[in-house]
């Protein structure tokens, strides 16, 4: 397996990532008096024409490039390659440099470029130092630096993004329109158009602070849960069915979902929200939240018919941590599963160590019981005091029934006596059993039957029991956890114990023993303790990208799940720190951050290009310009309700169940099994309502680039393909929303169409159409009446439908 | 250096193309960061000319060069889905009509769990040698026989799972396990498609229903939406949203076209350096364009009544069949990438899994079926096509040589050997690979695995099957996996 075939594969990879991020992020070298990266500068060139003679596998002349101590220590030559801070005393720079055939290095291939010699020679003028890569290490805490064009400066993450466009040359974009503004600032924290009032609005409001009153508003309103609720939900594959041959429901799942939307409305603290989803159970006082929020470990695939029982069941522990690590951390530990990982420091060792955490939780559950382990009662105190009181009286009360039945029964003839012990035992009792039963055994049967029957009447009028998708019933003494050879579960080797991943450096583990009767093993508990405290090295990290992320339009980092070598580097990794450090700082709460980024100069610039940003930085690597972007698929679908003026503002509850075409039914083995019918009104819910079942994916959200259920989603794609207009033009939903739409617009603006054509792209565009716009939308309706012999409203409808179907409906600026 | 790194290096990372790349790296599809990435690619010139409305639409179905020269172009995968037992098919096992009725020591695994001894359920029916190779086939397959010399046998075939849900998955993505993309995904990513009116990777299910997971079978996994399997149909509108809704005719809804294309060009004016929102309104021309390829493509009225009745198109029994097999021809003719039919559908005896009565159940599925692919081969063969058309035949696993019952003649799951078949697309026929023992009850000679199938699927299309790799979740995945597999290369 480890061939020299395969690590070399590997190594081939680390240049050309470079070589290619190079081409995607032509600004990313470090600036002429910055010191390089090494992981991203020095490394790559290190790794890529030096380590086949002078790596970890060789060390021809005594030279490993892959340790200091080798590299700043004598040689067997006497020199010393890398001599820290003086680059023109070291060996290194000397051979790479040398014109001599057989004194220059590498020996085979060309010679090192000029800008690669520089900025080893930049590297070892700056102490030349092997360090860790830039996301093992501690934050930093970075002060907003220098800037020349103060003016532009609203608050410190400007100062970041100026000064590396001042370095650059480049000048920011002017400030977004208001228009642009406000469809941006909605969009982005409700997923939700403005509406015409609320433009009008601000437009109107010529205060100094008429944005921030905007972004305050958005800030309290219930749909910022919704929106951003789905973003967690596309990091931790939210679902709510198992996938496999039956793709069963997961009882409660919805649960969960609403824990993470009223989570974000109310602003929990970020590090209690990963507390109680990672250990809610285990926390000194768990409540009815922290519960619901252990449903996290409960979304992912479940097979209830594995072929092989024990694998299924490390595959089941490896979506847990593969998404753990993923989801907190931003580290591929998955990688680590068969052997040690390839790229990053986490050896194969790191990976059970982190398994062993969860090692105390049980299995979904088995086919035969789907419930038992995932399902926690959270009925009130005293409703669950009820029910035990009923259960109590119930079963004391089916004792002493079965008792006097029995006396009858063995008097009864054989076949008899043998149908009682079928389904048919009640059909005979009712039949025979006075026959054999004297008169004061029958009268004394006949009470205990009277009182069962009110006991039964009695739990009928108590309220129903409250269940959550959930851990439970977890294992307070879990077995040995070991490094399984190749990730082989039939071939366990070692034996480890819960501990984090080495690089981290962290003070070893300790649990302590469960006390007797401790429901579970207390690791989980461990973990949430380490993942979120505030010098974790990559939580507050991971978590400000994906702010970020979603508000900008990509991550300062690109690979919001992967912080490790393999990943894309940040490219702002100042901003990131200090945006992280602000985080902390501010209580983990979430609401402010949003505002902070929100109330930047750069959170406000448009999205218009110019030369010297599209020449010199196509990619916006700097932020010279907002990234405009598509609305994700249920942006699409909840703007759609919104314009045809059906959105449904009803939030929690149970998934809803919007339309699907036979056609798209037919494919299913059993169509329309596992798929309710809701009333049109509640299919006008938001998308984050929609019941995710994994193997049938609601066709305009799956159009749209829906995320694949079954494992984490870092960022969406956004693809164009003649589905989407093919759907969004002849389908069902398209065309009964475009209907609705219509109807509206017959409602609210009258008889006169240059009218009818106003409020439409009002409420579709946000903006008050040019002269351009009515003309154009009054004169397909025209030609609609005329040319094709539709009557008004359905000449309107088409009309509408056209509007939907608009670039400028779908994106923004 | 090596020739893997070329392959790597240019226009490609991993085997994306640059786009894919920054649809990965990129916190989605990056419109800014594209205009710069696709410019140098001369996309963004094609794409602002395609708001004109004349241009074409390039997507990232855009044809790729394969690996190495392919000896096939297509693929047509007849799913034999519930698994049709082998040894009533093409394994012949004489012992096992002597040994009918007895109980005897055999490890199995299925549905029922794991077994030690059965009660032996004879082949139900009669084989016979055919075709100058003299390969045995038995009776419930008279039309394919004549085609002996044509196919290949892969008589060892062995899955990891003997349960619908994983081993369809497994059949179909390479993986037990739920979430990767299919083999039709894989291949459309590798080579992108030639017709670019037609999807490039197509399902057609059967009448009484999809298989069970349903779309999890023709799902692009982590790969995006681009690559998804679409089902069509050989009645009705054949792909789903094709059709205009009623009163709006193809003159009228190009007048609609018009007016949105006249928007948006307006809204594309001082954002010509989104490439996105030139390629939404070129994929708005390409969905125009579907609606009239699409109907055509699947209108077998073009076909001769002697075509139509050698598909069986004319019998109630093999109609349904029939037409998707004709249907799958003039695909393929249209340059579609990978079709995937279903025989069966839905749940018990709708589909090959035969539990309960095996006579019943494969003279059904069989009957349908039979004479639908051996005029499915003659046809392409005839039409110089079966060269460059690779059709595979098969199940998700075979069935065991004993009763899973204490009275009939149902066979139970076996993943520990069953039979596939391959033709055409550089497929040696008249030849039979691997062996499974005398009860046919697991392969014991060169036994096949899965990945062995699909790579040599992915090599006969000129793509390098230990290469094509998408890198996802911090790995490079790969359809074979880890481990490099090599083709079956005595089928070759």
């Amino acid at each position: 397996m480890h061939s020299r075939h395969t690590r070399l594969s590997f190594y081939l990879l680390l240049p050309l990532g470079c070589v290619l991020l190079g081409f995607v992020a032509p600004t990313l070298a470090p600036a002429a008096d910055d010191a390089p990266d090494f992981s991203r500068h020095i490394k790559p060139i290190l790794v890529k024409r030096c380590f086949s003679c002078h790596g970890p596998d060789k060390a021809e002349g005594g030279l490993r490039l892959n340790d200091q101590k080798s590299a700043h220590g004598e040689l067997d030559s006497g020199e010393v390659a890398v001599r820290p801070g003086k680059p023109e005393e070291s060996a290194l720079i000397a051979r790479v440099l040398s014109r001599e055939e057989g004194e220059r290095m590498p020996p085979e291939g060309e010679p090192l470029k000029p800008e690669e010699v520089a900025l080893l020679k930049s590297w070892i003028a700056h102490g030349g130092k092997w360090e860790l890569h830039w996301a093992f290490r501690p934050r930093g805490k970075p002060s907003p630096p220098a800037v020349s064009r103060t003016g532009w400066v609203r608050n410190p993450i400007d100062a970041f993004i100026l000064a590396r466009l001042e370095k650059a040359g480049l000048a920011p974009a002017p400030p977004a329109g208001k228009v642009a503004l406000i469809r941006r600032a909605t969009q982005n924290l409700t997923g939700l158009p403005p509406s015409p009032g609320e433009v009008r609005e601000f437009l109107n409001d010529q205060s100094e602070n008429a944005y921030e009153k905007v972004v305050d508003r958005l800030l309290k309103s219930p749909h910022y849960g919704e929106h951003w609720a789905r973003h967690w939900l596309d990091v931790v594959r939210f679902a709510e069915t198992n996938s496999y041959e039956r793709d069963g429901p997961k009882p409660n799942a919805w649960k969960y979902r609403d824990y993470v939307i009223r989570s974000l409305n109310d602003d929990k603290p970020y590090d209690q929200f990963v507390r109680e989803q990672l250990a809610g159970d285990e926390l000194p006082k768990p409540t009815v939240d922290s519960i619901t929020a252990t449903g996290y470990y409960r979304l992912g695939v479940w097979d209830d018919e594995p072929a092989d029982p024990l694998l299924a069941r490390y595959d089941e522990l490896d979506g847990i941590l593969t998404t753990t690590a993923q989801a907190f951390l931003g580290l591929t530990i998955n990688c680590a599963r068969c052997h040690d990982h390839k790229i990053d420091p986490i050896p194969q060792t790191d990976y059970y160590r982190m398994l062993a955490f969860f090692r105390g939780l049980r299995s979904y559950g088995t086919r035969a019981d789907q419930t038992s382990c995932n399902q926690t009662e959270i009925s009130p105190p005293a409703l669950q005091t009820a029910y035990q009181q009923v259960e109590r009286r119930e079963r004391s009360l089916d004792k002493s029934m079965r008792e006097v039945e029995q006396r009858g029964i063995v008097k009864m003839s054989a076949e008899e006596q043998r149908k009682t012990e079928t389904r048919e035992r009640q059909q005979v009792l009712k039949e025979k059993l006075q026959a054999y039963l004297d008169e004061t055994e029958w009268k004394q049967y006949e009470v205990l039957r009277a009182e069962r029957e009110t006991v039964r009447r009695q739990r009928s009028q108590l309220a129903p029991r409250e269940m959550v998708l959930s851990v439970t019933r977890c294992i307070a003494q879990p077995s040995p956890t070991h490094i399984m050879l190749r990730g082989n579960p039939h071939v366990p080797g070692a034996e480890v114990g819960p501990g984090f991943p080495q690089l981290f450096d962290s003070a070893p583990v300790e649990i302590s023993q469960p006390a007797a009767g401790a429901k579970t093993s207390g690791r989980r508990i461990v973990l949430a303790d380490w993942i979120t405290s505030p010098d974790n090295r990559l939580t507050a990290r991971v978590i400000v990208n994906r702010l970020w992320q979603h508000q900008f339009g990509r991550g300062i980092v690109r690979s919001p799940n992967n912080f490790g070598q393999i990943g894309v580097p940040p490219t702002h990794p100042q901003l990131l720190d200090w945006l992280a450090e602000n985080l902390v700082q501010g209580g983990w709460r979430l609401k402010r951050f949003h505002k902070q980024l929100m109330m930047s100069a750069a959170y406000r610039m448009s999205s218009q290009g110019n030369d010297a940003g599209l020449k010199n930085d196509p990619a916006n690597d700097l932020f010279w310009r907002f990234n405009m972007r598509r609305l994700s698929a249920e942006e699409i679908r909840d703007a759609i309700h919104f314009v045809s003026g059906r959105l449904n503002a009803k939030m929690y509850g149970p998934g809803i169940y919007p339309d699907i075409s036979p056609e798209v039914l037919a494919g299913q083995s059993r169509p329309g099994e596992g798929w309710g019918k809701s009333s049109l009104e509640e299919q006008a819910r938001r998308s984050v309502y929609i019941h995710v079942k994994r193997s049938l994916i609601t066709p305009i959200l799956a159009n749209f680039d829906f995320p694949e259920t079954d494992s984490s989603c870092e960022a969406r794609f956004a693809t164009t393909q003649p589905s989407q207009a093919l759907g969004m033009l002849n389908g069902a939903f398209a065309q009964r929303e475009a209907a609705f739409f219509a109807e509206r617009l017959a409602r609210e603006a009258g008889e006169d169409r240059a009218a009818r054509v106003d409020r439409a792209l009002q409420l579709a565009l946000c903006r008050e159409p040019g002269q351009v716009d009515i003309d154009w939308g009054v004169g397909l309706i025209e030609s609609l009446i005329q040319k094709h012999q539709l009557d008004e409203k359905q000449a309107l409808t088409q009309f509408c439908l056209i509007v939907l179907n608009l670039n400028e409906f779908l994106y923004l600026d | 250096m090596t020739p893997r790194r070329t392959k790597r290096t240019g226009a490609s990372f991993c085997r994306r193309t640059r786009r894919e790349f920054l649809w990965q790296a990129g916190g989605g599809f990056t419109s800014v960061a594209l205009a710069s990435m696709l410019s140098q690619d001369g996309f963004l010139a094609s794409q602002a000319v395609a708001a004109d409305g004349t241009s074409a639409f390039e997507n990232p179905l855009a044809v790729k060069p394969p690996h190495f020269a392919p000896k096939a172009k297509s693929v047509i995968f007849l799913f034999m889905y519930g698994g049709p037992s082998h040894v009533d098919t093409f394994d012949y096992k004489p012992k096992l009509f002597e040994l009918d009725g007895q109980t005897i020591p055999v490890k199995t695994k299925g549905r029922g769990g794991s077994r030690n001894e059965g009660r032996v359920v004879g082949p139900k029916w009669k084989f016979k040698q055919y075709g100058q190779s003299g390969q045995w086939i038995s009776d419930l397959f008279p039309h394919l026989a004549t085609c002996a010399d044509d196919i290949a046998f892969l008589k060892s075939m062995t899955a990891d799972s003997p349960i619908h849900g994983s081993a369809m998955l497994q059949m179909n993505s390479g993986k037990i396990l739920s979430g990767s993309p299919a083999l039709g995904s894989w291949l459309n990513y590798g080579l992108g498609t030639v017709n670019q009116n037609l999807p490039g990777f197509v399902v057609m299910l059967d009448p009484s229903g999809g298989p069970i997971s349903g779309a999890k079978n023709w799902s692009s996994g982590y790969m995006p939406a681009t690559y998804q399997g679409t089902t069509m149909r050989s009645k009705g509108a054949p792909i789903i949203d094709l059709k205009p809704p009623r009163g709006v005719s193809r003159v009228m809804q190009r007048e609609l076209l018009d007016a949105l294309m006249a928007q948006n060009n307006r809204h594309l004016a001082g954002r010509v350096d989104n490439s996105d929102l030139a390629a939404r309104v070129a994929s708005y021309e390409l969905a125009y364009q579907m609606q009239e390829h699409a109907p055509e493509a699947a209108d077998l009225g073009q076909e001769s009544p002697e075509t139509i009745r050698s598909y069986g198109i004319d019998d109630p029994r093999t109609e349904d069949f029939g037409r998707r097999c004709l249907l799958a021809r003039r695909l393929v003719q249209r340059g579609v990438r990978f079709i995937q039919m279903y025989s069966g559908g839905s749940h018990n005896d709708k589909n090959w899994d035969a539990h309960g009565d095996l006579v019943m159940n494969h003279n059904l599925h069989a009957g349908a079926t039979d004479q639908p692919i051996a005029a499915l081969l003659k046809d392409l063969k005839r039409q110089g096509l079966l060269d460059e058309t690779l059709v595979i035949w098969g199940g998700e696993f075979g069935r065991q040589p004993v009763a899973e019952y204490a009275n009939g003649t149902g066979r139970d799951h076996n993943s520990y050997g069953f039979t596939m078949w391959a033709a055409g697309g550089g497929i040696r026929g008249g030849v039979s690979v691997g062996a499974t023992d005398e009860l046919g009850s697991a392969a014991v000679e060169r036994p096949l695995h899965v990945k062995h199938l699909h790579a040599t699927i992915l090599h006969l299309m000129g793509l390098n099957p230990n290469s094509l790799s998408y890198f996802y979740g911090g790995l490079d995945q790969k359809l074979v996996g880890v481990e490099p597999i090599e083709p079956i290369r005595e089928i070759i």
